[in-house]
């Protein structure tokens, strides 16, 4: 590690003025030879330059031949996010930006179409909770005190329940009395995910195919669950996934057992083939079989189909943040794909518009991103309200999650300046998101 | 006071007390008394490697002596570190004199010797190599090597290739220059360690490799890296919690583990003959 280190430095000192110093938390991606070499040749360089103020140049590591060092899109990504994160998240950026260039954690999304009980067991043997039914667990005895609160027995019992005296529960404690129906409807939606406590960075192993060939379990972002369960989808609703592929919220959505009908939607045809491949891989066949995967521009929807879904999920494409410091392939802040990123929020705004035509009167919209930028979130939402109402005369409400976040804290590190919907921090000792989510109901 | 004398006339009475064979322990005993050691220590250092001549036992303890070393000192180093007593008593003599000439003096010296005993059996070449090294690659001067010596005298026991991934990690990865690197007495703290403490402040953005020319730059001070201690490290450098260093400290551990692997299948690879699949992709469709 040190070697590539090393070299990794040397690129910095020996590149010229425009050239950065080589990417942190750099990744052997498949084909990353080039930074690597880069980082080699100017070694030599660096060499010579440090030599000059010492009178000779200590001996490099390696003499490489040199290819014109170019800045790893990596890098032009973090320092895009340096500029403008900083100033979003303050002294909190130093924290999400650490956790971005180390490997995330995942969640095992355990599939209910293949029989779980020992795949449980071994999970809880490892120490793995799932995080759903354990935030349920505490609502519930929450409710239970905020029941018998009038002795102040309530405020232990919340302390008991997290374990970590969260004043903020305290304080909450009664609203989520007034509000504990829709809070437990959100919760009991089947859906299982496992999760390793904080701290810990335990790997799942990879997910094994059952006596059927479904596999057990599908190993994802735990964060990505939330927009999910916040749609709350009810027994008989129809449901849009407008953007759906590669397919783990889809899976999610069918996990819950009660899509009266699901229609899941992306715009690309590979990547519905992967929505495809997923579906075969963890869903019995008549239930595939009643799913419509499509493959149309999702800001056509409305015009092709009409507005007949209870809930919609509008999962939108995004700078993705995460992937975008990591990985140099397929990486949006190419410069060739500037413009394709440049019109993201126009894009995405497209996206939620089309999804908010395509719900009945009173369904529910959830819009989703996995970045942490105002510009794909927040500013998104408000544009979205503002135009369904002069556009289209239609009043959308934008739902109150707090809630919701309360309840998920002990697994998530949200953002607590979020102005609308709200927002999961990547934490080292939580290291999933980023995640926005923000719940619309349509009037 | 007696030691005291022994300084004066060191060589002498150290040859004096290296007659024959069969002094006898009354001998012995009297050598050691001259030299500044009590009877019971005399005793305990009698007990030490009883098959050696006692000219040996004796020629070991005066050059401890020598170097400044107390006698109780001088005993617990041999007590610790028996070794020292089968290297011929020249070789003791004559490794000192090498480091005094490295410019490893007086109470710096006895302090090396106490703490690092294998400054005495390390092979000449060995050493001859870390200096080589410091002086010629890493471009010390002589003054520095002088201080580095000083203040980090195990580092002439660490293997030369590491030293230099060491040193390089600081000169290019960090920027720093040699006047820093001995001003922090850089080779103090485990490589493993400023790593650690280097790569958290550079992923969480507050450490920057300089550019080439780049004199100013925001990044903290290699001294104030290394040397504080790991609460005022998080609370007033990297403002951070430790629970995120603790888990950031296994999850760079876990990546370097697996770079250290991939490099060696990788090199491996380059000298099989066939032309293996390499990739491992299958697992990773069940992956978001």
């Amino acid at each position: 590690m040190a070697r590539g280190a090393v070299l990794g430095g040397g690129g910095a000192g020996g590149a010229g003025a425009g050239a950065g110093p080589a990417p942190e938390g750099q990744r052997r991606s498949a084909g990353d030879g080039g930074a690597e070499r880069a980082g080699g040749g100017s070694a030599a360089e660096a060499g010579a330059a440090a030599g000059a103020g010492t009178g000779a140049a200590p001996a490099p590591l390696q003499e490489e031949a040199t290819t014109a060092p170019r800045i790893p899109v990596t890098r032009l990504a973090l320092h895009h996010f340096d500029t403008t994160y900083s100033l979003q998240l303050r002294d909190l950026w130093p924290s999400v930006r650490a956790s971005l260039l180390c490997e995330q954690k995942y969640g095992a999304l355990l599939n209910n179409f293949s029989p779980v009980d020992h795949v449980t067991q071994e999970l809880e043997l490892l120490n793995a909770t799932d995080f759903i039914s354990q935030a349920h667990k505490e609502a519930q005895q929450l409710q239970q005190g905020a029941a018998t609160k009038e002795g102040g027995r309530g405020e232990n019992r919340s302390q008991e329940g997290s374990g970590r005296g969260r004043t903020v529960m305290q304080a909450e404690a009664t609203t989520e009395a007034e509000t504990s129906p829709p809070l437990r409807a959100s919760i009991s939606s089947n859906i299982k995910c496992y999760t390793f406590p904080r701290g810990d960075i335990t790997r799942f192993r990879p997910a094994r195919p059952d006596v059927l060939g479904l596999l057990d379990y599908y190993l994802m972002d735990a964060a990505s669950l939330l927009p999910v369960l916040a749609l709350n989808v009810q027994p008989d609703d129809s449901v849009l996934d407008l953007c759906a592929a590669p397919g783990g919220k889809t899976l999610a959505l069918l996990q819950t057992g009660v899509c009266g009908h699901l229609a899941a939607n992306d715009i690309s045809i590979s990547r519905t083939k992967r929505l495809y491949q997923v579906l075969q891989s963890y869903v019995p066949k008549e239930i595939r079989e009643a799913v419509s995967v499509t493959s149309c521009d999702g800001r056509d929807w409305e015009q092709l189909k009409g507005s007949t879904f209870h809930k919609v999920l509008v999962d939108v494409p995004c700078t993705t943040d995460r992937h975008s410091v990591m990985e140099e392939e397929n990486n949006i802040f190419h410069k060739k794909r500037t413009k394709e990123r440049q019109m993201l929020p126009m894009l995405q705004l497209q996206l939620l518009m089309a999804g908010i035509l395509a719900t009945k009167p009173g369904g529910e919209v959830v819009y989703s991103t996995c970045s942490l930028s105002p510009l794909q979130n927040e500013h998104v939402i408000e544009r979205a309200v503002e135009i369904a109402e002069t556009q289209f005369s239609i009043s959308v409400h934008v739902e109150d999650l707090s809630h919701f976040r309360i309840l998920f804290q002990d697994t998530f590190c949200f953002f607590s300046d979020c102005q609308l919907g709200e927002l999961v921090l990547p934490n080292l000792t939580a290291n999933f998101g980023p995640m926005y989510f923000c719940k619309l109901r349509r009037m | 006071m007696a030691g005291l004398l022994l300084r004066g006339g060191g060589r002498a009475a150290a040859a004096g007390l290296a007659p024959g064979l069969g002094r006898g322990c009354c001998g012995e005993a009297a050598g050691l008394r001259a030299m500044g050691f009590s009877e019971e220590q005399a005793r305990r250092l009698r007990g030490l490697q009883p098959r050696l001549g006692p000219e040996r036992r004796e020629a070991a303890a005066a050059q401890l002596l020598l170097l400044g070393l107390g006698a109780e000192a001088a005993l617990g180093l041999l007590q610790r570190s028996p070794e020292l007593l089968r290297l011929p008593p020249e070789q003791l003599q004559e490794r000192a004199g090498e480091l005094r000439r490295l410019g490893l003096q007086g109470g710096r010296l006895r302090r090396a010797v106490s703490r690092c005993p294998q400054l005495f059996t390390l092979p000449r070449r060995r050493m001859a190599a870390v200096v080589r090294l410091l002086r010629e690659r890493c471009l010390f001067t002589a003054e520095q090597l002088q201080e580095v010596l000083g203040t980090c005298p195990a580092v002439l026991l660490e293997e030369p290739a590491r030293l230099h991934l060491h040193f390089q990690y600081a000169y290019f990865r960090m920027g720093v220059q040699q006047k820093e690197m001995v001003k922090a007495q850089l080779f103090r703290t485990p490589f493993a360690e400023l790593r650690n403490r280097h790569i958290f402040l550079e992923r969480r953005g507050l450490y920057q490799t300089p550019h080439k020319g780049q004199t100013q730059t925001g990044n903290p001070k290699l001294k104030d890296i290394l040397e504080l201690p790991e609460g005022a490290f998080l609370a007033s450098l990297a403002r951070s919690t430790p629970e995120e260093y603790e888990v950031f400290k296994q999850l760079l551990a876990r990546e370097e583990e697996e770079e250290e692997e991939e490099e060696e299948e990788d090199r491996d690879a380059l000298y099989k003959e066939e032309d293996e699949d390499l990739d491992g992709e299958g697992s990773k469709t069940a992956w978001e």
